[in-house]
């Protein structure tokens, strides 16, 4: 049982000190911070972080992200990293203070959409009360100097995908074309089709905590409840 | 595969290429320490009307307190007060350097009471009036000339830079100088210089040492000075230089003095990987701008906004 989700997204530089001296879009930062700490002040037995990455698979819980990777004057965990979606979701958690039961669950960046929902459902089954942090981004194609350059197309997914959102309409999150997500470099495409397999049944609330693409990549931040 | 799923444990690595270096301790300057790492900028401002760079821009006192506020606002963390050019010219006798430096001494300490502030001569009366007024170090460019300068400087709890002036006497020009290894000539002299100071009662952690760039060497000496380096910092003792706009970079690029910035950013940037500590400049932005790049290449300090690659 999904008792509630928060949709995060998941660049490198939310980790803490790995922009320099200066901390860079703060708003995005206390966004996902308080996207989190309503996951753990949910009272939930279970907190499952979905995120994108090479393959489908669960991680060990205490796994971590080994900023080092990013920036080598960073100390190195000594472990093996988790992928940065998970990574960054498990950063939350720790962040907001959570020790609680987690599973970290990623989901294969080309998996089709009918997987994902399979996730999804599987998810929802489940006996404990359980919360979901989504990881992922959309475009990293909306502007001339983003990351991946200015496709035209970008910015109407990114709408789209917060329309959905914010009416509470994750069906619409199901009809993503997984082609066009990939060719828009958009990251959070198979999460998000987890999430709405994971939700599709409920009426929902939703409420967004940010939404913007401040370095041409679209950010997503929002919670998920049922109503 | 994206970077954050190779998993493999690193740790940091040492830097290539940079020397072994002996642990190098706080510097106390003023009421501040100042941690190894912490590269600093010591602005010059020329009580004068004839130094080599741009003589007399700052001869008139409002000019020079104007040019006070420009360097603390571009990031100087010293400032070095002189009124007597290092070259040979007309006589400043004592009074006159007084005259020039003390009322600036202390209108600067009015208006900046945290800011270092540093006095370049070699005359003890000058230094004991110039720590009366709240200099904070004096910087003794001329070699230990007049050993009672260290204790002037220790009786007022001041600091005192150690040079190698290639034991010329105060302006004077370096005539046909030969060595058989400058940077061993370079460290006896400065390691001597400390001792002494040490002896005359000036703070262990006040005390710095500098090669003297174009003191008492030609143009092979001081580039050579500055390849060796190291082995200055070596020493332990934190180490200033003095390169800015100089004649041996002028002689090395064929440029004049108005065209030796790129020169002196150079020297700058080689004298902070090799490990000296504070910077003498006249061009206070550029130089703050290359110690802090260089400083984050040596891993001292982050960069100060990075979001490349990791948005």
């Amino acid at each position: 049982m999904i008792t509630s989700a928060a949709l995060c997204p998941s660049p490198p530089l939310l980790y803490p000190g790995i922009t320099g001296r200066q901390a860079v879009v703060p708003e995005l930062r206390a966004a996902c911070a308080e996207a989190a700490g309503r996951l753990v002040r949910d009272e939930t037995e279970e907190i499952v972080v979905v995120g994108p990455a090479g393959t489908t698979g669960t991680w060990a819980p205490a796994s971590r992200l080994d900023p080092s990777l990013f920036a080598s004057a960073m100390a190195s965990t000594g472990t093996p990293s988790l992928p940065l979606s998970l990574g960054l979701g498990a950063m939350l958690l720790d962040e907001a203070g959570y020790r609680g039961r987690r599973r970290l669950q990623a989901i294969g960046q080309d998996e089709p959409a009918s997987t994902c929902a399979r996730l999804g459902a599987e998810l929802e089954m489940s006996a404990a009360r359980t919360a979901l942090l989504v990881m992922g981004d959309g475009s990293a194609r909306r502007t001339l100097k983003a990351p991946g350059y200015l496709d035209p197309r970008a910015a109407a997914f990114d709408s789209a995908v917060e329309s959905a959102v914010r009416a509470g309409d994750l069906d619409a999150l199901q009809r993503l074309d997984p082609i066009l997500a990939r060719e828009l470099m958009v990251t959070g495409r198979p999460a998000w089709q987890v999430l709405s397999g994971a939700m599709r049944s409920s009426r929902l609330r939703t409420e967004i905590l940010y939404c913007d693409a401040p370095f041409g990549v679209a950010y997503l931040v929002a919670q998920v409840q049922p109503a | 595969m994206s970077p954050g799923e190779t998993g493999s444990g690193r740790s940091r690595p040492e830097p290539a290429g940079l020397p072994r270096q002996a642990p190098q301790r706080v510097l106390r300057l003023g009421k501040h320490a100042f941690e190894p790492g912490r590269l600093l900028v010591m602005a010059i401002v020329n009580r004068t009307p004839d130094s080599f760079y741009r003589p007399g821009v700052t001869w008139d006192p409002a000019a020079a307190l104007e040019r006070v506020h420009q360097v603390v606002a571009e990031g100087a963390d010293i400032v070095d007060i002189g009124g007597v050019p290092a070259r040979p010219g007309d006589d400043v006798d004592v009074a006159e350097e007084i005259r020039r430096t003390i009322p600036f001494v202390t209108a600067v300490r009015a208006a900046y009471p945290d800011v270092v502030i540093s006095v370049d001569t070699w005359r003890y009366e000058v230094g004991r009036q110039a720590c009366a007024a709240g200099a904070d170090l004096l910087n003794d460019t001329w070699g230990g000339w007049d050993p009672r300068l260290a204790e002037v400087a220790a009786e007022f709890g001041a600091g005192v830079v150690c040079s190698h002036a290639g034991r010329l006497p105060p302006r004077t020009r370096p005539f046909r100088v030969a060595y058989r290894d400058v940077v061993d000539d370079v460290l006896n002299v400065t390691l001597s210089l400390a001792s002494r100071a040490l002896e005359a009662g000036v703070e262990h952690d006040r005390i710095l040492i500098d090669p003297a760039h174009d003191f008492g060497k030609n143009t092979w000496h001081s580039l050579e000075v500055t390849r060796r380096l190291a082995d200055l910092a070596a020493t332990g003792w934190p180490v200033l230089v003095s390169v800015s706009n100089k004649d041996f970079v002028g002689e090395t690029l064929d440029a004049p003095v108005e065209d030796r910035l790129a020169g002196t950013l150079a020297a700058t940037a080689v004298c902070a990987w090799l490990g000296a500590r504070v910077f003498r400049a006249h061009q206070v932005r550029e130089n703050r701008d290359v110690l802090s790049m260089v400083s984050a290449i040596r891993g001292d300090i982050p960069p100060a906004r990075v979001v490349r690659g990791l948005a």
